[in-house]
C-alpha cells in the first residue's frame, strides 16, 4: 500500500528546555523519550506510535527530517527502487538508528528537504485505549493537540533562472510515492508556473504542501484540533503562554482549514489546524488559485497579503 | 502609557527612526510596542533571521540564542546580532542589515511583466 501518513518531525530548537515545555503547555505534548544525545521525543494523546516529534538542540532553528509511515516493511524495498529510478539516491538506515524505530529509507526532496520513510516504530497507544474508550483523556495540557496532521516546507524557486523545486517536488511525490495533487496556486504568465502545491495519501486536503521561496527550509509542521471553538481556545493557551502568534484564528481558503499560525520558541512555526475541509480523494477535480486571489486562498476572510507568512521561515 | 522602566534612545541608520526601548526589553519588542517600522518583523524568537542589525554605537545584551544560520561568529564580532535577542545596555544607533526576500507572488509577477528596476530600499 506504501505510505500511510506523516510519521513524525525532526525539529532544531535552540533552547531545548523552552522548546519541550512550548510543546508540552501549548500543544499539550507529552515527552515519550530522551536519548543520550539530549534529543527529547514527543507525542500528542491521540497518536498511538511513541514519538511524532523529535526536538534536537543546535545553535539554529529548522527541519532535520520529515517521516512519513508506510504500511508494510517489504513497502520499503519497493519505494526504494521507485525512488532511485526516479533519479533521486537513497541510503538505507539501520533498525535503531533512531530509538523506538526500524528501518528507515532516507533521501532527499528536490527541494533539499530531507524525508525518510519507515515501517516499524514502538506502539505504545493513546491514552484513551481501545477498549470503551473516552473521546478524550483527562489532565490535557494547553490546546491538547489529537495529531501531527501534516508539514509546509518552503521550496527553492527562482524561474528566470529555471529552478521550480515546488513543480519537482509534486512531480516526485506523484511518482515515485503515489500522493495526489489536491490543491495548486498558478503564476506568471498564463498561470504557467506551479508555485505552491497540497498533496494527499490518506482522505484529508494535505498531507504536506510545498510553496515557493528564494531558498528551502520549514515553513511549518500543523497539529490538529477537532473544531473551530477548539481553535480559539489554543489562542487563548497562546496568549497565557506568551506564545508569539503570527496569525490569529482564521480560515483559509484553500483546505478550508481553520488556523492558527505561531511561533516555538527558536522560531520553528507551528499551525493549529481543525476541520475536516472536505473529503479528499484521487478522483476529486484539483483545485486551482491563481495569482490574483492568492491571498483569498491564503488567509480567506480578509484576502489581503500578510507579506511575514511568506517571508518568515526557518 | 504607564511604563516607568528606564530607557534608552535607539537610532535607526537609515530611516533616521528613534524610538525609547526599555533596557530590560529587545530592541525589536521595544518597536514593536511603539507600532513604529524600520527593523523587519518575523519569528520574534531568534530564529528566522529577518530583523538582523548591526550595532554600530553603543552596547546591547543578550536575551537568547540567535540563529547561527543567520548570524556567523564572525558577523557577531563586527556587531551583527539579531534585533529580538538583544537589549539595549545603553543608547544604540544601529543599521538594518537583513530584509525581506521577495515573496514569490511579486517576483512572478514581476518575471512576467518587465518593469523597470525598483529603487533601493532604505
Amino acid at each position: 500500500m506504501g505510505v500511510m501518513r506523516i510519521g513524525h518531525a525532526s525539529l532544531k530548537v535552540m533552547d531545548i528546555a523552552a522548546a519541550v515545555k512550548h510543546y508540552e503547555n501549548v500543544l499539550g505534548l507529552k515527552v515519550t523519550m530522551e536519548d543520550k544525545n539530549g534529543n527529547v521525543y514527543m507525542k500528542c494523546w491521540d497518536e498511538w506510535d511513541k514519538y511524532s516529534l523529535v526536538l534536537t538542540p543546535s545553535d539554529q532553528a529548522g527541519l532535520n527530517h520529515v517521516a512519513y509511515k508506510v504500511e508494510k516493511e517489504s513497502d520499503l524495498e519497493a519505494l526504494q527502487a521507485k525512488i532511485e529510478a526516479w533519479g533521486v539516491k537513497t541510503t538505507m538506515l539501520d533498525e535503531g538508528t533512531l530509538p523506538a524505530t526500524g528501518r528507515m529509507l532516507q533521501f532527499n526532496l528536490p527541494s533539499g528537504h530531507e524525508m525518510r520513510l519507515y515501517a516499524t516504530k514502538e506502539y505504545v497507544g493513546t491514552e484513551v485505549g481501545t477498549t470503551n474508550p473516552d473521546p478524550w483523556p483527562d489532565g490535557l495540557k494547553g490546546a491538547g493537540a489529537h495529531w501531527l496532521d501534516h508539514t509546509l516546507l518552503m521550496c527553492e524557486m527562482n524561474p528566470p533562472e529555471g529552478i521550480n523545486t515546488v513543480a519537482d517536488n509534486t512531480r516526485f511525490m506523484t511518482e515515485a510515492l503515489d500522493f495526489f495533487l489536491t490543491e495548486q496556486v498558478v503564476v506568471g504568465p498564463d498561470g504557467s508556473i506551479q508555485a505552491a502545491t497540497w498533496m494527499s495519501r490518506t482522505t484529508t486536503p494535505h498531507d504536506i504542501a510545498f510553496v515557493g521561496g528564494p531558498r528551502s527550509g520549514l515553513h511549518h509542521i500543523a497539529y490538529f484540533l477537532d473544531s473551530w471553538n477548539d481553535v480559539l481556545k489554543a489562542a487563548d493557551v497562546m496568549a497565557k503562554n506568551k506564545t508569539r502568534i503570527d496569525v490569529a484564528p482564521t480560515r483559509h481558503g484553500i483546505t478550508r482549514g481553520e488556523t492558527i499560525y505561531f511561533f516555538d520558541p527558536s522560531g520553528n512555526r507551528n499551525e493549529t489546524f481543525a476541520g475536516l475541509g472536505y473529503l479528499a480523494q484521487r478522483d476529486r477535480p484539483v483545485t486551482t488559485w491563481t495569482e490574483d486571489k492568492l491571498w483569498t486562498g491564503i488567509f480567506y476572510h480578509t484576502g489581503e497579503a500578510v507579506p511575514s507568512f511568506t517571508d518568515v521561515y526557518t | 502609557m504607564f511604563d516607568f522602566r528606564p530607557k534608552v534612545n535607539v537610532h535607526v541608520a537609515q530611516t533616521n527612526e528613534q524610538y525609547p526601548c526599555a533596557t530590560t526589553e529587545s530592541l525589536l519588542t521595544g518597536m514593536m510596542r511603539l507600532g513604529r517600522k524600520g527593523i523587519p518583523v518575523g519569528c520574534v524568537n531568534g530564529g528566522c533571521g529577518v530583523c538582523k542589525v548591526r550595532v554600530l554605537e553603543g552596547t546591547v545584551t543578550s536575551l537568547g540564542p540567535v540563529s547561527r544560520a543567520h548570524v556567523t561568529q564572525d558577523e557577531e564580532a563586527c556587531g551583527y546580532t539579531l534585533a529580538c535577542r538583544v537589549a539595549p545596555a545603553t543608547p544604540v544607533r544601529l543599521e538594518v542589515a537583513g530584509k525581506f526576500e521577495k515573496p514569490f507572488s511579486r517576483g512572478y509577477a514581476k518575471a512576467a511583466t518587465p518593469q523597470p528596476a525598483p529603487s533601493p530600499q532604505p
